[in-house]
């Protein structure tokens, strides 16, 4: 449903590209690690599915639709399908954790009724049944991330971004905020997650895109945070190409 | 959005800004005072108009020695003419009558003067007495002719007055315009650096441009309004205290009614309300994009 087909991305005409010629294809309902060193260009990628940014040459398409062609007015449209969350939360202090949530309902218009059944139900789902009235401050950095996640999924988008979600977190609450992603995922989201979190990558075994100086340098089926270090894993060959990755690949 | 979500984003930022919309109202509540003074200055100046255009004559002066042929040459003359509607003679005996009664106020002045010091008059009633100075180059100088006076020339100092407050509170109106809409560009920036979190999340969720935004103008909007309630409030208060408590009583001179006062608090009010919100809306461009 997700495709990125010889995508580049430069933020200043000139400067060096955040991703240079990246083609990726993800399916419905799939679950995708994203990593590689900072600076590498995986929070680029994840705007580019916002249409936070747009492309500078390549195609970017979401169910066919072509993401760069979306006029400004309708990209709100788009963002109800692609849900996001961040390392840092993002929450509003002023409202607790049920107004949070409801807050993303509210401005999207959905009526009343909606919002009274349908924020509790993904409060219970998130694991903060009985915490509704309290407010982020109130709340441990794992638990404000699973408001976070209650946000992006409460409208039920096809998409969920998380942008390195475990990277404030301690082990056991990232395993947990890991295993909240997993439930959204088994609902039919397709999830993209960018993180720097071995361990959870190498406990799940599951899709790995790996980008280096914004280039693709693995695309493993059931691939670990490291590149394998002797035999190559399934990587397309010509996404292998540049020579300038395997000095730039961090240790693993 | 529904109105409930809506009121409340409006109420929390209403709260967070309450000095600078404060300032708002107070800018824009002056403006639109002044704004309304100069429409009630016009109100008097079509009162004033209404009530004496139809009474304003141009007088023709006769001579003492006019012969009764140039007279009646004179009056066919007038008749003639297309802005002259009707032309009344005078004695010196009438016109002797209506000085005594125009001065009834001032026996002393009454008393030195004698009919026969009083020219008698032709007076002429006109279709549009604002053109009464084409009679008086046209008839100055003919034969029996002493003078030809306009009484709406008696009227210019007023109109002088008048027109010249309104100026002046309409250009007071416009520096304060310039200073609520200054105002109401800072205000949105405040408001946006502020509210920053909350916009860029309601992006991040898919709310339209059209729903970040209306909490702003509607911010804008209201205090606008305020404003010009607070004006048209004054506009009310100077009416009753200062036109009708005060010159009212000083002058028979017709002074604007209540109709003039309800239709320039409600210009202020809705031009207040408007103006707020579309300076919001242009200061938005500026200070809400991402
Ligand atoms: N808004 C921006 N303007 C200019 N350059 C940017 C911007 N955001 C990211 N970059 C650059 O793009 C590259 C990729 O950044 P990013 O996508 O944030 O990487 P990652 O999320 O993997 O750390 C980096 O070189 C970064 O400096
Ligand atoms: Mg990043």
């Amino acid at each position: 449903m997700i495709r990125l087909d010889a995508v580049t991305m430069r933020y200043q005409a000139g400067s060096r590209p955040a991703l240079r010629d990246v083609s990726l294809r993800i399916g419905e309902g799939e679950f995708v690690f994203l990593v590689g060193p900072s600076g590498s260009g995986k929070s680029t990628l994840l705007r580019l599915l916002l249409r936070e940014e747009r492309a500078t040459s390549g195609l970017v398409t979401i169910d066919g639709v072509d993401l760069a062609a979306i006029p400004d007015r309708r990209v709100p449209l788009l963002r109800r399908t692609v849900g996001c969350v961040f390392q840092d939360f993002r929450l509003l202090p002023d409202r607790t954790v049920a107004g949070n949530v409801a807050f993303a309902l509210d401005v999207i218009g959905r009526p009343r009724h909606v919002v009274r059944s349908v924020v509790p139900e993904v409060l219970a789902l998130v694991g903060l049944a009985g915490k509704e009235k309290r407010y982020p401050d109130e709340l441990s950095g794992g638990e404000q991330q699973r408001v976070a996640i209650a946000r992006a999924f409460v409208g039920r988008p096809r998409v969920l971004l998380a942008d390195e979600p475990t990277g404030n977190l301690d082990p056991a609450t990232s395993e947990g905020i890991m295993q909240l992603l997993d439930a959204v995922n088994r609902t039919g989201t397709t999830v993209i997650m960018a993180t720097h979190n071995a361990g959870l990558v190498d406990s799940r075994r599951r899709r790995v895109v790996e980008l280096a100086d914004g280039v693709v340098v693995r695309d493993e089926r059931r691939g670990g945070y490291a590149q394998p270090q002797a035999t190559d894993g399934p990587a397309p060959a010509s996404q292998a190409a540049p020579g300038s990755v395997l000095t730039s690949r961090e240790g693993g | 959005m529904r109105l409930g979500p809506l009121l409340a984003i409006l109420f929390a930022g209403l709260r967070r800004n309450l000095a600078v919309t404060s300032a708002v109202v107070i800018t824009a509540a002056v403006c639109l005072a002044m704004l309304g003074a100069g429409l009630l200055l016009r109100a008097q100046v079509r009162t004033v108009d209404g009530y004496l255009l139809n009474q304003l004559e141009v007088v023709v002066d006769l001579t003492d020695d006019i012969t009764p042929a140039q007279r009646a040459g004179l009056m066919d003359a007038l008749r003639a003419e297309p802005n002259v509607l009707a032309v009344r003679y005078e004695s010196k005996e009438q016109v002797y009558e209506r000085f005594k009664h125009d001065f009834r106020a001032s026996p002393e002045v009454v008393a030195g003067v004698s009919p026969a010091d009083l020219p008698a008059a032709l007076r002429l009633q006109l279709a549009d007495p604002r053109r009464g100075d084409e009679i008086v180059v046209g008839y100055t100088g003919w034969d029996g002719v002493e003078a030809v006076r306009d009484q709406q020339a008696l009227l210019e100092p007023l109109y002088r007055v008048l027109n010249g407050f309104s100026v002046a509170a309409f250009s007071l109106a416009a520096v304060q315009a310039v200073a609520s809409g200054a105002l109401i560009y800072t205000m949105i920036r405040v408001s946006a650096h502020a509210r920053r979190r909350e916009t860029s999340i309601m992006r991040l969720v898919g709310a339209t441009n059209a729903t970040i935004r209306a909490p702003f103008v509607l911010e804008c909007g209201l205090a606008g309004l305020a404003g010009g309630l607070v004006a048209g409030g004054a506009l009310v208060a100077a009416k009753v205290f200062l036109v009708d408590g005060h010159f009212g009583h000083q002058t028979t001179f017709p002074l604007f009614g209540w109709d003039a006062v309800w239709l320039s608090a409600a210009t202020v009010v809705a031009i207040g309300a408007l103006a707020a919100a579309a300076m919001a809306v242009l200061a938005l461009r500026r200070h809400l994009h991402a």
